[in-house]
This record gives C-alpha cells, structure tokens and sequence, in this order.
C-alpha cells in the first residue's frame, strides 16, 4: 500500500477514536468507533492479513457496533448530554494519556528490532485455510476452553437480564 | 491417566448439572450442590491418580498445559475451595432467593450453585497455563464466570453496584494484560512461555526497554486480579457489595490463580538480565504499597466484610513480598524454602483461614441485622462454635504463633531476611503490627463486649457447617505446630 493510503487510514483511525470521546451524543460516539474501526480494517488488509481484515469489519464494525446502537437507541440516554466535565478527571485522563504516548513512543524508538524491514510474503496466502487449521488442530485445548467461556455467559447474560426466573 | 481429564471431567460435571437443572424441575436445588461437592471431591481423589508421563511426551497439548508439581497443587487447591464454597453457598442460598426475581421458591438457585464449577475449571487450567493464549482463555473464563456471580443478587443494589464496578475495572486490566501478552508475543516471536525466556534474552540491549514495558503491562493486569496496589481500587466495594460465598471464592481462588500464573510469567521476564534490576524495582515498590495500603486502610474499618476485603490486599502484600524472594541480590542466598513452596504455603494456610473466617460470617449472617463489626458483639454468648472459629480464623490471619498463619508469615520473612530485602522485611514487620490491631478488634466485639439487647437468643448451626467450622479451625491449629504436613503437599519443598 502506498504510504499516503497508510497516513490517511491511520489519521482517520485517530481523528474518529478521539470523536468518540469529545462527542456527547452516544449515537454519534458509536458510530464515530465504527468508523474508526473500518480504518483499522483497511491497515489489516494493508498488511495482506485479509482476514482479520473482513472479521474487523463484519464482527466488529458490523455485529459489536449495531448492538451497541441497538441498546443506546433503547435505553435513550440523555444523561450524558447534560454531564458537566470537571476540571480534575479531564487533566488526569490527559496526563495519564499523554504519559503513555510518550513511553510508547520512546519504547518504539528504542526497539531495534521494530526497525528491520518486514520480509515480503512468499506470494498470496490463504489466510483463512490457515487461520482455521491451526484453530482447529494445534490450538484445539485454548478453543475448547473458549467454548467453555461462552456457555458459561450465555447462562450468566440469561440469569442477570431475564424478568422473572423459572 | 491423563491429566487433562480432570478439566474435562469438570466440565462434563458442570454441563450435566446445568441440563438437569433444566429440566428435573421438582428436584430440590439443594440437590444439585451436593451432587457438585461429590463429583469435585472424586476429581480431588483422580487426581492423586493421573500419571503425567503416559502421554506421548510430543503431543500437542503439552505446549500449552504443565503436568509439574507446582500445577497438580493449584489444581487440588482450587477443587478445595470451590468444594468449600458450595458447602457455604448452601447456607447462603436464603439470602439469594430474596434478592432474585424468582416465579416459584428455588427459581435462579441452580445456576448459583453450578457456576462455580465452570470457575473450578478455569482455576485449574489456570494452574496449569504455560502459553500466552493458554493463560489469557483461562483467566477470562475464570474472570467471566465471576462477573456473573458477583451480580448475582440482581435486586441488591449493593451486589449490582460491585457487579458494575468488577465488570469495568476487570475488563480495563483485561485490556492491559492482552496489550502486555501481545508485546511479549510481538518481541519474542512465541506464545510458549518455555520459548519466550530464551528468545527474549537473545534480543539485543537496546530492546530492553521494550522488554520491560510488556512486563510492567502484564504486571497491572495481573496485579489487578491478585488485588495488589496500586491495582486494588475495586477490592473493597467489589468484596462487600457480592455474595458472601463468591467473595471468599474471589478472595481466595482468584488470588491463587494470579500468583500462579505471576510466578510462572516472572520466571520468563526474570531470564532477561537486563530486565532484572527494573523489574525487581518495580515488584519491591508493588509490594511495599501492597501491604501499607492494605494494612492502614484497614485499621478504621468498621464492617468485617470491607476488612477482610482490605485483609486481602493486605495478604497480597505478604505474598508478593515471597514472590520477590527470587530476585538475585548482592550478598544474598536463596530462601530456605524455595519460593514457590513458600507461596503454596502460604496460599494453603490462607485458605483455610479465610474460607473460616466467611464460612462463620455465612453461618451467623442469617441470625445478624448485618455485617458490621458491632453486629457480632457477643457472639461468643450466642454460638461459642462460631465465635471460636472466628477467633483461631483471626488469630491465624494475624500471625499469631500456633497458628497456620504463624508459619506462613515465617516463611516469607525468612525468604526475604536471606536475601537482604530489608525494606520489605522492615515494612512486613509494621503491617503485621497493624494487622493485630484490626483482626483482634473483631475477637474483642465476640468475647468482651455484651450483645445487643433483643439479638441474645441461641444461633443453630446446621450440621455441615460445624463439620466445615470445626475441621478448618482444627487444621489451622494442627498446621500451627506441626507445618510439614502442609510443606510435604508441594513437591521440592524440602
């Protein structure tokens, strides 16, 4: 990808993260992530990971995103229009913020090995085929035990949420 | 036998309660906790019976499971406490029905007491995690499982409050910890954690920086679930506001997990020379804020459940100040014991006086307007059982000599004196000064003070609970005197 294509995702994935926290509307806020999200999937295929690519887009921006907007639709808040910002946690959260920034960026100059050129890809790989045979074979115990990790917050979303239990 | 079947033994006990649970709906919910304490009790006896070795030593799952002593140890220990949390989840049980929305009596009752199974399952992997994504899948389980049952009590605000805030606060730390596994993926090239250390110290010099950068991202995120500081914000509100049964879960089964895994993680970092010196820095600097936070914010507590929440911060503090007992010092000589077997100890012996200390707060909640301190004047009057497992429960989280707790505290100081850690042992020393104060403020509301007037009747005590009361008071007295016992448990201990 050209490095102008790369500047104007990645801008774009910056601009729109900081829209999410500046906006009081939480429809905009969400919709500003999902934006967002759609510029972090564009650098993943910049990456040839056309993968994790689409899955950003159709789980994330897609599924997770409109979810999100269902449920702030239904709820309605207005709250968060009317909140007063004060002084003390707007400083902390810049200071702590910008602290950071500042140690990722001099942790990124100082690693050496994020400097070497990344090799080129042999040619176009099957990224899916892969994704899915390591999935299923080398790391079936962790996707087995993830498994176990749904069902046990299906059940839990179930017993929180449900009106009356039977 | 294969070790891995113990999970899955587990598991499989876990999804056929559920399903029956769904579907035999005239059997009392009773039922379904003793029939989860008898299948963990018969995976506790399994597994004095798996065999490591017989497994072709290139299988797979070896790449992300450990069959060491250290592992099979926390596995014992987390079927222990989930057996005795369920047995006091049944006297819990008339507290959650009045905070449910249930359409018939024991409606939402089942799912109480089958969660903590599936968290069994997640404690146990844990105890056996040796790879990134192996460590990150069973943390989540276990982290996940506990966000619903701390929720539980849906219509108490305060449990629903320490739901919220466990649910932010976990998942932010859960943020730092992946950010931290993925730097450490990212330097090194592996999620094994047998292959991170070396290729980590064939990095060159100027990558140290970034080294320890995903070692102090992994140290938040674990931090936060072992409730060290500055990592401990959630501990108090999160612990009083549950179910009591699930705060001695979290108290104990997610401290033992996150040590475990805090130990196997450090030995990685801790191969990188140049890491070294910082790292120990930034341990020394955790844990002295551990055990003066914890400690000093107890000492004005007036609810015993907040206390035992600051008591386990405070215990972290001890624990991490074993953990720090590895750090090669000038002029220093390794500990005694090792450290893991200091650690193990110690977790052991906090076990059994936690789970006491909440069994008791269980036992006598039912006969108590609530959990203030002031609540339990007089208790020795009202139930000498309770009021005497509370007492050795108390005595043992203080140090006091003839105590489990007596040892634990020994072990580690004598860790740090042979290493030359004077700080810490210094600031130990004063932390277990305040520690007197406060645990002995809650013998002192039991024995010398009189009850309140119109709460003076008899507390009955159901037969479990004495049996449960009476043989963690009895070991915490027995592992006073005679610790070996204990120590033998933990292979390389002498």
């Amino acid at each position: 990808m050209s490095p102008a294509l790369f500047w104007f995702f990645s801008l774009m994935m910056i601009a729109f993260a900081i829209l999410v926290v500046v906006k009081r509307n939480p429809v905009a806020s969400a919709l500003s992530l999902v934006v967002s999200f759609i510029g972090l999937a564009a650098l993943f295929v910049s990456l040839d990971a056309y993968f994790i690519g689409t899955i950003q887009i159709l789980v994330y921006a897609g599924a997770v995103m409109v979810l999100f907007l269902f449920i702030i639709m239904l709820l309605d808040l207005k709250a968060e229009e009317k909140r007063v910002v004060t002084a003390a946690p707007l400083i902390g959260g810049i200071v702590v913020g910008f602290t950071f920034l500042t140690l990722l960026i001099r942790v990124l100059a100082g690693n050496a090995n994020g400097k070497l050129p990344m090799p080129a890809l042999p040619g176009p790989v099957d990224d899916v085929k892969r994704v899915g045979e390591l999935l299923f074979s080398q790391y079936n115990l962790p996707l087995q035990i993830i498994g176990t990790l749904l069902l046990v917050a299906t059940v839990g979303v179930v017993v929180l949420s449900k009106r009356e239990l039977k | 036998m294969n070790p891995l079947y113990l999970e899955t033994a587990v598991i499989l006990l876990g999804l056929g309660l559920i399903l029956a649970e769904a579907f035999a709906e005239t059997v009392e919910k009773r039922t379904f906790a003793w029939v989860a304490i008898a299948g963990l009790a018969a995976v506790l006896v399994l597994t004095f019976f798996v065999d490591p070795g017989t497994a072709a030593p290139g299988d797979n799952w070896r790449r992300f499971y450990a069959t060491d002593g250290a592992a099979m140890f926390f596995k014992r220990f987390a079927l222990v406490t989930t057996i005795l949390v369920l047995l006091m989840a049944l006297d819990y049980l008339p507290v959650v029905q009045r905070y449910i929305a249930g359409a018939r009596p024991g409606a939402g009752l089942g799912e109480f007491l089958t969660l903590p199974v599936f968290t069994c399952a997640g404690l146990m992997w844990m105890a056996s995690a040796k790879d990134l994504t192996m460590i990150f899948v069973s943390l989540e389980l276990v982290t996940v499982s506990f966000y619903v049952l701390v929720a539980y009590m849906r219509r108490n605000s305060a449990s629903l409050e320490a739901g919220v805030k466990y649910l932010i606060l976990g998942a932010l730390s859960t943020g730092f910890l992946v950010y931290g596994l993925v730097w450490t993926y990212g330097l090194s090239g592996h999620t094994a954690l047998d292959q991170i250390g070396p290729a980590l110290a064939a990095l060159p010099p100027e990558s140290g920086g970034a080294v320890f950068f995903a070692f102090v991202l992994v140290l938040v995120g674990l931090g936060f679930k072992i409730a060290a500081a500055p990592f401990q914000l959630w501990v108090p509100d999160v612990y009083q506001g549950a179910p009591t049964p699930i705060t001695a879960f979290l108290s104990v089964g997610s401290k033992a997990a996150g040590f475990i895994v805090l130990m196997r993680v450090l030995d990685v970092f801790l191969s990188v020379p140049s890491v070294v010196p910082k790292a120990g820095l930034v341990l020394v600097g955790v844990t002295v804020a551990t055990l003066v936070y914890g400690n000093l914010a107890a000492l004005p507590q007036t609810n015993l459940k907040r206390l035992l929440a600051y008591s386990s911060i405070a215990h972290a503090g001890y624990l991490l100040v074993a953990v720090t007992s590895v750090l090669p010092s000038a002029g220093g000589t390794p500990p005694p014991i090792p450290m893991g077997a200091t650690v193990a100890f110690y977790l052991g012996g906090y076990l059994l006086m936690t789970i006491l200390a909440f069994a008791v707060m269980v036992a006598a909640g039912n006969h108590l307007p609530g959990d203030e301190i002031i609540h339990f004047n007089g208790l020795a009057k009202r139930s000498p059982a309770l009021a005497f497992g509370l007492l050795v429960g108390m005595a043992s989280l203080a140090g006091v000599p003839f105590t489990v707790g007596f040892f634990g505290k020994f072990f580690v100081f004598a860790g740090a004196v042979a290493r030359g850690q004077w700080l810490l042992v210094a600031v130990g020393t004063v932390a277990v000064a305040c520690g007197f104060y406060y645990y002995l403020k809650v013998v002192r509301a039991m024995y010398f003070q009189p009850p309140v007037p119109g709460q003076e009747t008899a507390i009955p005590l159901s037969g479990p609970t004495r049996a449960v009361v009476v043989a963690l008071a009895a070991l915490i007295l027995f592992l006073g005197v005679w610790p070996q016992p204990a120590l033998n448990l933990f292979p390389g201990a002498r």
